[in-house]
């Protein structure tokens, strides 16, 4: 690359970049320091030190939010990974139907965080809610989706599936990439169906799996935010579905705990940061090694 | 030399900026405020109705209003616009929130405001009222209603029940009894349609019915460090968690979750609802059937809850005087008339709640004194600055025990106990 097209390069991303730096990277290293004060953003910060994050570690509501977030994350990311996975491999085709198909998957992406958490606040209605209204002409079983702390927490995740649409995309273009050639090739040696898409088409989009569910465990322990607050209001009580981006919202805003607040996003980064490293360490050496042999 | 051609969209400017300087003479003379306050949307209404009035009167403040569906919402507005360095000039907050912005001395005191005004003296509010409001002496915010939690009932329901309409010195035996006979089944699918009450497990619905056990509710009223739940006032929180999981007189978890108990009140399918004065423009829109209001029942000495709120001076206001000026005709005569004729308030001050703009009759409900009986009556949740967290937190304990049949005993060791860290971190 010369110099001219590096420079390029450089001026294409600097609006990202800089919206990164001030909306993401400065906020964050202003939460790093605000950890370790005392602030109710009213009166002069107090440097308390590590009191925060001790706090943090005996408080029973953190922990119940810090275990909820984590059994989130570990339902929701292969369930949405698996979903948009399987409407890519159904709906990549270059048809009308899939065409439509491809845009009904998009949508609940493309609506409003807070009206799409205001449909789902009625679509749980527990009596007059299309979805249990459903259930119950089927025979089938009608939970109490607002008021069992099971239930509470399925919804939770059924709210999340449903907003696979960046995932998805990215399958479906990962998929039209895969060459045709090489599902042929695959055929005339006797693979059926499953066994092209186990030994060709899953080993060649493995990277971009791999780096859907890094992208997809970053997004689930932020997401839970506006359906907790909005649908469940972090229970049935006393905490089903209160998660730690809730917790720190409550802490901060409603409480004016911020540097409280802040303690709790730094360990929602260092959670993050963890788990993305296991899946790497996990996975990463299979994706490639599944890449090279495709 | 040639001179520059002067541009369209310049010259625009100048006479724009021209014809905003001829105007500029009144304006620079009108101080603007803006005034936070929370509710439903027809309490809201009356809130607007006092500021629209509140500038006919006069032509030097102009307040805006800032409405929050709920006070969770206000406190983060308000929080964030206190440490933005915009605070709003005003705000109406609920008695058991304030303390949290006076601890970090960010209200201004209205102590000077008062005694100089010339437009009411302390002496003319509800000093129940004025009380939960004042902070190591001094008078932080000023109260504009003085309301309580009371029962209103479905008179058409208990008429065809023949039921006697709940009344003065009725007991909770009364009430349970006829919440019985107003509970039932409709369309015969065994599940009751009508319920034949309608209360929200929280900590302020339980208090009035503690202490009208001669129970506690905290070891130390002035400055509380814990809950203190002795035997009569978990023998009445029983008598609550009882109502069901033993009675079965109010909606179940589910059913709750789907219509809330005003809401099946306003449809005419819970036969009473224990609410405050919050709820009357609501019930207003009610035409299908007669409603009226009573105190509460009696577990062995009548008792309610404050439901209080004050207008607030936040310390960052840059205009006080005319923050105070708007305070002083929202808590004036017209002010006060004004919400109290829209059903929103108890009005705080003597002369309005002894008026017609409080007691008529032909404005339901019918009868209105019940507030004002319960006045000498009325006691005050603890105020400390970390309420808000103990009230949540006490709020999911009762709420799960409520509707999953949970004791009484391990309530009140439950919420003693997890609650010791919040009451300790409260600023005296």
């Amino acid at each position: 690359m010369d110099p001219h097209e590096r420079r390029g390069l450089w001026l294409m991303a600097a609006p990202f970049v800089l919206g990164v730096t001030v909306l993401v990277v400065m906020p964050a290293v202003g939460s790093f320091a605000m950890a370790v004060y005392e602030w109710d953003l009213v009166r002069p910060p107090r440097f308390v030190g590590l009191d925060n994050l001790r706090e943090l570690l005996d408080d029973p509501v953190f922990r119940i939010s810090l275990r909820n977030s984590l059994l989130y994350a570990a339902v929701a990311v292969p369930l949405r990974l698996l979903c948009a996975l399987g409407l890519a491999l159904l709906l990549y085709g270059r048809s009308r139907l899939h065409a439509a198909g491809r845009v009904a998957v998009l949508v609940p992406t493309v609506i409003p965080d807070v009206v799409y958490a205001l449909v789902w606040l009625w679509i749980l209605n527990p009596i007059y809610g299309p979805l249990n209204l459903a259930l119950g002409a089927a025979g089938l079983p009608t939970p109490s989706w607002l008021s069992q702390p099971g239930p509470a927490r399925w919804a939770v995740v059924l709210m999340g599936v449903f907003q696979l649409g960046e995932a998805f995309l990215i399958v479906v273009a990962m998929r039209r990439l895969v060459p045709e050639e090489l599902q042929e090739i695959a055929a005339m040696s006797g693979a059926g169906r499953w066994g092209r898409l186990i030994r060709v088409t899953l080993p060649i989009m493995a990277p971009a799996l791999l780096l859907i569910a890094m992208r997809d465990t970053i997004v689930s322990l932020q997401s839970t935010f506006l359906p907790a607050l909005i649908v469940t209001e972090g229970g049935p009580p006393p905490y089903a579905t209160t998660y730690l981006p809730l917790f720190a919202y409550r802490n901060g805003f409603e409480y004016l705990r911020y540097g409280y607040a802040s303690a709790t996003t730094v360990v929602m980064l260092v959670l993050t940061a963890s788990i993305l490293w296991l899946l790497y360490r996990a996975f990463g050496r299979w994706s490639r090694r599944a890449w090279e042999r495709a | 030399m040639t001179r520059r051609r002067r541009s369209p969209i310049a010259l625009v400017l100048v006479l724009l900026s021209v014809a905003a300087g001829c105007d500029s003479g009144p304006e620079d003379e009108v101080t603007r405020i803006t005034v936070m306050v929370s509710g439903d949307p027809e309490e809201i209404d009356a809130y607007r109705a006092v500021v629209t009035a509140f500038e006919r009167s006069q032509n030097v403040v102009d307040a805006q209003l800032l409405p929050f569906a709920d006070r969770d919402d206000l406190i983060v507005r308000l929080s964030t616009s206190i440490a933005g360095g915009q605070p709003p000039d005003l705000f109406l907050m609920n008695y058991r929130y304030y303390a949290q912005f006076a601890a970090r001395d960010a209200l201004e005191p209205v102590d000077s405001y008062l005694r100089t005004s010339d437009a009411f003296s302390a002496e003319d509010f509800f000093e129940t009222s004025m009380t939960p409001f004042r902070r190591q002496g001094e008078q932080m915010c000023l109260p504009q209603n003085v309301s309580s939690l009371v029962v209103y009932y479905n008179a058409d329901r208990f008429v065809q029940a023949g039921l006697p309409l709940p009344a003065e010195g009725w007991t909770w035996d009364d009430m349970v009894r006829s919440a019985r006979a107003l509970t039932f089944d409709e369309d015969g699918d065994a599940t009751p349609d009508v319920y034949g009450l309608g209360v929200e497990p929280e900590i302020i619905r339980l208090a009035p019915f503690i202490w009208s056990n001669g129970g506690t509710l905290v070891d130390d009223e002035a400055a509380p460090t814990s809950f203190a739940f002795d035997a009569p006032a978990v023998s009445a929180m029983q008598r609550f968690l009882d109502l069901r999981s033993a009675d079965g007189v109010t909606p179940t978890d589910e059913e709750a979750e789907a219509e809330d108990a005003e809401s099946r009140f306003l449809n005419g399918r819970v036969g009473m609802l224990l609410e405050s004065r919050r709820v009357v423009p609501a019930l207003r829109t009610i035409s299908s059937f007669q409603w009226d209001v009573a105190p509460l029942p009696i577990l062995s000495e009548q008792v309610s809850v404050l439901h209080a709120d004050a207008y607030c001076i936040t310390a960052g206001s840059d205009a006080k005087e005319a923050s105070w000026r708007f305070i002083e005709f929202a808590l004036g005569p017209e002010g006060q008339r004004i919400t109290a004729e829209a059903g929103r308030t108890v009005p705080s001050l003597r002369s309005i709640a002894d008026s017609d703009a409080f007691l008529d009759p032909a404005a339901p409900p019918l009868h209105s004194e019940v507030f004002l009986d319960q006045i000498p009556r009325l006691r005050a949740l603890p105020v400390v600055s970390t309420w808000a967290e103990i009230e949540d937190f006490a709020n999911g304990i009762i709420e799960e025990a409520y509707y999953g049949g949970g004791r009484a005993l391990e309530v009140a060791v439950e919420l003693t106990i997890q609650t010791r860290a919040l009451f300790a971190r409260a600023e005296r």
